[in-house]
């Protein structure tokens, strides 16, 4: 009689495990606006990932769809705050990022791999850079004009402007630096 | 009874139903998905060597633009203004405070897991190098072990291969053994086919993954379906490796501890939980991975969706560590009642312990964390993944070779094939020998078949002899 009462325990965790996944999915098809909440909020969480880890997509996201709209805008401020914040985390990269159970050993070997046989990287770094008279600052030119875009007759027109106050604003940047 | 019995495989026919829909309603958008994002991304063109130049300038435009927005605010303490030092952007630092940050990942030879630091002087000036007297940022722990890390990967790497080779190899042997002999068949033996089946299953989809793909920079690059088909296949399989040492688990927990009297267990829920269910967290990862976290062949460790599938495996470690624990109570309650000799019991309890720790994958809750520090998570990285890799192998040897009744029955066949071929050699006393084991292997053989079958007729008095079987059973020395 134990042994009934035990699988019919048995039995109704897993139910209840099943239910459980099943009643989320429903619940995610039937609202969708927790959908969006939930996949906004997955997409700011793993954006991060992405930013610092893969080298192949590097070359994709080099010129982001935030920056064509900066350079479109270039007074508009709305656009800051999510420069910023890509910014902001791009920074401290593989911190806390990754499994770090002891059963993902199996990945971190893969990866590790894949890691060491990347020869799309630089493979040494320059030892120059490293040593004293290495890497503390640097001062980069700035480019004297800078390409805008107007809006002329319904054309979107490249033109390139000398004054713009963000250079400017680089520029005493790079000085104070 | 039998009412209660008819309802709950009805039930039970009800939530397979639901869970079937279920899953081919995730394969669909799943299968939607990957088009999707196929079509979205296509294949990513590759300069060489422009990765590292990219990011560099890339870090660079982003440490400019993060410069410019917040502008400083008046400060009474000094501070070291924020700066670009060229490879790294370091943000405004009080007098006296050092700054750091993990290496970046633009040179092979620079590892992301060790730090840079910059030194902010209590001047409220960014240190500058005695030699040079220029502002210098200490880059040189950056490449300091890199070699070491290169050799630990390789080793990792051969030790992995040669564990899954001797793993597949004793695992065939032993289901080979399982296979050929029906008189070993019972429901315990059923439950390890399928445990050492997915042994099999999991080492040969890693050394594919291990070989075939991370070693395969080409492939990565063209990034084409199967790699991530396989990657999905890898963690299906990985999952239900660990799902049937549950499995084991609840079985042994059911049978010592919950029932004893209990005729024999429905083992389709053993089936469902073994292979059907890693099924749902595999599926999730993937759709999820599709979403959030395209990368080539989803080989990247560094993405917080490996929970998916992990945390359900140490959920399962974690209620096999319990189960553990209850049958050890247990088996020592029991074993006093029979008023043996303190020592001997206790190392009964421990050997029964040890050798169940492989089956049920205790290990790997004994050390959960990895540890910081360079020498310390190298020294864990080779005792896990000697305890991974070997696994299969442990555990055929404990459960098939240095199993008695399967020693019993390869010795009777043995003797059988001598006698039969007429090997004049054998003399007396081999013959002698040779019927013992028949008789011991006989009472093994009814033994295992008493647990399964006819436990229901066992009175009160008998439940220790169950138990005792059963510790004999799976201890090769008892």
């Amino acid at each position: 009689m134990t042994g009934v009462k035990m699988q019919l325990i048995f039995q109704s965790f897993l139910s209840c495990c099943l239910l459980a996944t099943v009643a989320h999915c429903v619940e995610l098809e039937v609202n969708p606006e927790l959908k969006t909440k939930l996949s906004t909020w997955f997409g700011s969480r793993l954006r991060r990932d992405l930013n610092s880890v893969s080298v192949e997509k590097t070359a994709e996201y080099f010129v982001r769809p935030e920056d064509i709209r900066d350079t479109l805008l270039p007074h508009s401020s709305t656009h800051t705050n999510v420069r910023t914040k890509r910014s902001k985390n791009s920074s401290n990269h593989s911190k806390g990022q990754g499994c770090s159970l002891v059963t993902c050993t199996v990945h971190d070997l893969a990866h590790r791999l894949h890691m060491l046989n990347n020869k799309l990287k630089i493979g040494t770094a320059p030892r120059d850079k490293i040593r004293a008279h290495g890497y503390g600052r640097r001062r980069r030119s700035l480019p004297v004009r800078r390409v805008s875009l107007r809006l002329e007759q319904g054309r979107l027109r490249p033109m390139w402007s000398i004054k713009d106050s963000q250079v400017h604003k680089l520029e005493a940047l790079l000085r104070r630096t | 009874m039998a009412k209660s019995k008819m309802d709950s495989i009805e039930r039970s026919g009800v939530v397979a139903l639901i869970l079937l829909c279920h899953l081919t309603k995730i394969f669909v958008t799943a299968s939607l998905e990957v088009n999707e994002t196929q079509q979205q991304h296509p294949t990513n063109v590759y300069h060489d060597m422009g990765v590292t130049r990219n990011k560099i300038v890339t870090a660079q435009f982003e440490c400019y633009q993060k410069i410019m927005k917040d502008d400083p605010q008046g400060r009474e303490e000094p501070v070291c203004n924020r700066t670009w030092d060229g490879w790294m952007c370091w943000d405004d630092t009080t007098a006296g405070a050092n700054s750091e940050q993990h290496c970046p990942d633009y040179f092979q030879d620079f590892d992301p897991s060790e730090m840079v630091n910059k030194i902010c002087t209590d001047s409220g000036i960014w240190f500058l190098h005695p030699e040079s007297n220029r502002t210098w940022t200490n880059y040189t722990r950056c490449t300091e072990h890199t070699n070491e890390g290169r050799v630990t990967a390789m080793n990792l790497f051969y030790l992995a291969l040669i564990g899954h080779g001797l793993s597949l190899t004793s695992l065939f042997v032993s289901l080979g053994i399982f296979f050929h002999f029906k008189s070993l068949s019972c429901q315990r033996i059923t439950l390890h086919k399928n445990l050492f089946f997915s042994f099999v299953l999991n080492s040969v989809i890693t050394m594919i993954w291990l070989t075939g793909v991370a070693n395969n920079q080409e492939l990565v690059q063209r990034n084409p379906t199967s790699c991530k088909v396989s990657l999905f296949i890898h963690l299906y399989l990985f999952a239900c490796n660990y799902f049937w040492m549950l499995c084991e688990g609840i079985y042994l927990h059911t049978l010592i501890v919950v029932a004893v009297f209990a005729e024999k267990q429905h083992l389709m829920w053993y089936y469902l939980l073994g292979w059907g269910f890693p099924l749902i967290p595999a599926t999730i990862h993937a759709v999820a991975r599709s979403y959030y976290y395209n990368d080539n062949c989803w080989i990247s460790s560094k993405t917080s969706l490996l929970y998916i599938i992990h945390g359900p495996i140490c959920a399962a470690l974690l209620v096999n560590l319990f189960f553990l624990l209850n049958i050890v109570r247990v088996l020592i309650t029991k074993l006093k009642v029979t008023h043996q000799a303190e020592s001997s019991l206790y190392m009964k309890a421990v050997r029964a312990t040890l050798i169940l720790v492989p089956l049920l994958g205790i290990q790997y809750v004994l050390f959960p964390y990895k540890p910081e520090g360079r020498v310390s998570s190298e020294i864990y990285d080779y005792i896990m993944h000697i305890l991974m890799h070997y696994q299969g192998l442990l555990v055929a040897t404990i459960f098939c070779f240095f199993n008695g009744e399967v020693q019993a029955v390869l010795r009777r066949h043995w003797n059988q094939y001598n006698i039969q071929f007429g090997s004049s050699i054998g003399n007396h006393s081999e013959a002698m020998r040779s019927a013992s084991y028949t008789a011991s292997s006989i009472t093994e053989v009814q033994g295992c078949y008493s647990i399964d079958g006819h436990t229901e007729h066992m009175n009160g008095k008998g439940f220790h002899d169950a138990d005792a079987s059963i510790l004999k059973s799976d201890s090769p020395f008892a």
